[in-house]
């Protein structure tokens, strides 16, 4: 993988992290979460920077200017991505409580976002995110994990999901029964 | 060509939706629903739209994102209808942009159709710089005996089980985005789906009749 498409990969994944991120801050009222999103955005800053650098520095190396303008074009796209992002996270870090029909609308859309506890009788305990297959096996993707204090955002397939730990998960409405299974230990098998 | 949009119905349909939304009252939640619900699967198409280059999924963009307009446009009269007091004022201010940032993305996603009009000889690295994501984006063609044909999308429960959402689906010479749960899946049907990769491989070797959805 050369070094733009490595940016691109990071960039990608980091916007599409912070929308689901900005809306379950509205959903939980979370300010914690809302931050994150904003911390993100410095990411991405940084990420769109090092693209555009890049991609000037190919052009002058092999004088493909156009090459070089799409990839500023779509790096710009999901700098917007992320921008449209913060902004719905922003109603959260005001002093004035989101209106209670930002909640309804999270929760009714087609992809849902909730939020489980890892019971010490889940085969989830002990585990990493990879093993256990839980978004092939419920569809429902893992955006954040709470441990005690402390919240990891955007884990990957390596991440150890421990007793104890809350997990933010989205997907589709008929994913999140399952999951709740799983993760309350009634379903020993994901 | 037709295309149906099983969300906003099909074209004839979808002048009467904008014409109801035009003269009666919407609901602010509904509304709002549904601007979510475009700006996630706006993207999710024009992501496709480029990585395989599909003329007809990057039209279907650019007309969601003109009903993003329109719905944005609803939900602030809708809004200051609603509005009494200044605490409404501050509550609906807060809604309404997140309103107006789901409508952003939705120019974003726009924007990412539009590198389409580019010379193709000028973008040929363009799939491969959005087709690495933890959650990529495929196409799996179901062949004439597949296991999935003649069964609709909620009966095989594809997303919970496979963690692959069907984002797009061409039959024949019509496109079915967003399909919902009633759409029948038939053999030689196009899907373009995203998701994990081992849901993906699952669900890849089952439509070709392969394996079992649910076993390992």
């Amino acid at each position: 993988m050369n070094e733009i498409e490595e940016l691109f990969l990071e960039m990608k994944d980091t916007s599409e992290l912070m929308i689901d991120l900005a809306y379950s801050a509205l959903l939980y009222n979370s300010r914690e979460i809302a931050e994150e999103v904003f911390n993100l955005e410095e990411m991405i800053d940084e990420l769109n920077a090092n693209i555009q650098k890049s991609s000037v520095s190919s052009a002058v190396n092999d004088g493909n200017v156009e090459k070089a303008l799409v990839i500023l074009r779509l790096a710009n796209c999901i700098e917007s991505i992320a921008d449209g992002a913060m902004e719905i996270a922003d109603v959260v870090l005001r002093d004035i409580e989101p209106h209670p029909i930002l909640k309804m609308s999270v929760m009714e859309s087609d992809t849902i976002i909730t939020r489980v506890v890892v019971d010490e009788k889940s085969v989830l305990a002990d585990k990493t995110l990879g093993e256990t297959k839980l978004t092939s096996k419920t569809g429902m993707w893992v955006i954040a994990i709470r441990r005690e204090k402390s919240w990891f955002f955007g884990p990957d397939e390596n991440t150890v999901l421990k007793k104890g730990d809350i997990i933010l998960a989205r997907g589709p409405k008929e994913g999140e029964e399952d999951l709740i299974k799983i993760a309350s230990g009634r379903k020993r098998r994901v | 060509m037709p295309a149906v949009n099983d969300k906003t119905g099909g074209n004839m349909k979808k002048i009467k939706r904008f014409e109801k939304i035009r003269h009666e009252p919407t609901n602010v939640k509904e509304l709002l629903t549904e601007m979510k619900d475009v700006s996630e699967l706006i993207t999710d198409l024009a992501y496709s739209a480029v990585i395989f280059d599909i003329r007809e999924i990057a039209e279907e963009v650019k007309e969601l994102e003109s009903r993003m307009d329109k719905l944005l446009y609803q939900i602030r009269l809708t809004a200051m209808l609603a509005t009494r007091t200044v605490e409404d004022a501050e509550q609906f201010s807060g809604l309404l942009q997140v309103a107006s940032a789901a409508e952003d993305i939705s120019n974003a996603a726009g924007d990412i159709v539009r590198l389409l009009d580019t010379k193709i000889e000028n973008r040929p690295f363009l799939p491969s710089l959005l087709q690495k994501a933890d959650e990529k984006i495929r196409i799996i063609h179901l062949p004439e005996k597949s296991p999935m044909s003649d069964k609709t999308i909620g009966e095989l429960n594809v997303e919970a089980e496979t963690g692959v959402r069907i984002i797009a689906i061409r039959k024949g010479e019509r496109w079915v985005y967003n399909p919902g749960d009633s759409i029948i899946l038939s053999g030689g049907d196009m899907l373009i789906v995203r998701g994990v990769d081992d849901g993906y491989i699952r669900l890849k070797g089952f439509a070709e009749g392969k394996r079992g959805l649910n076993n390992e």
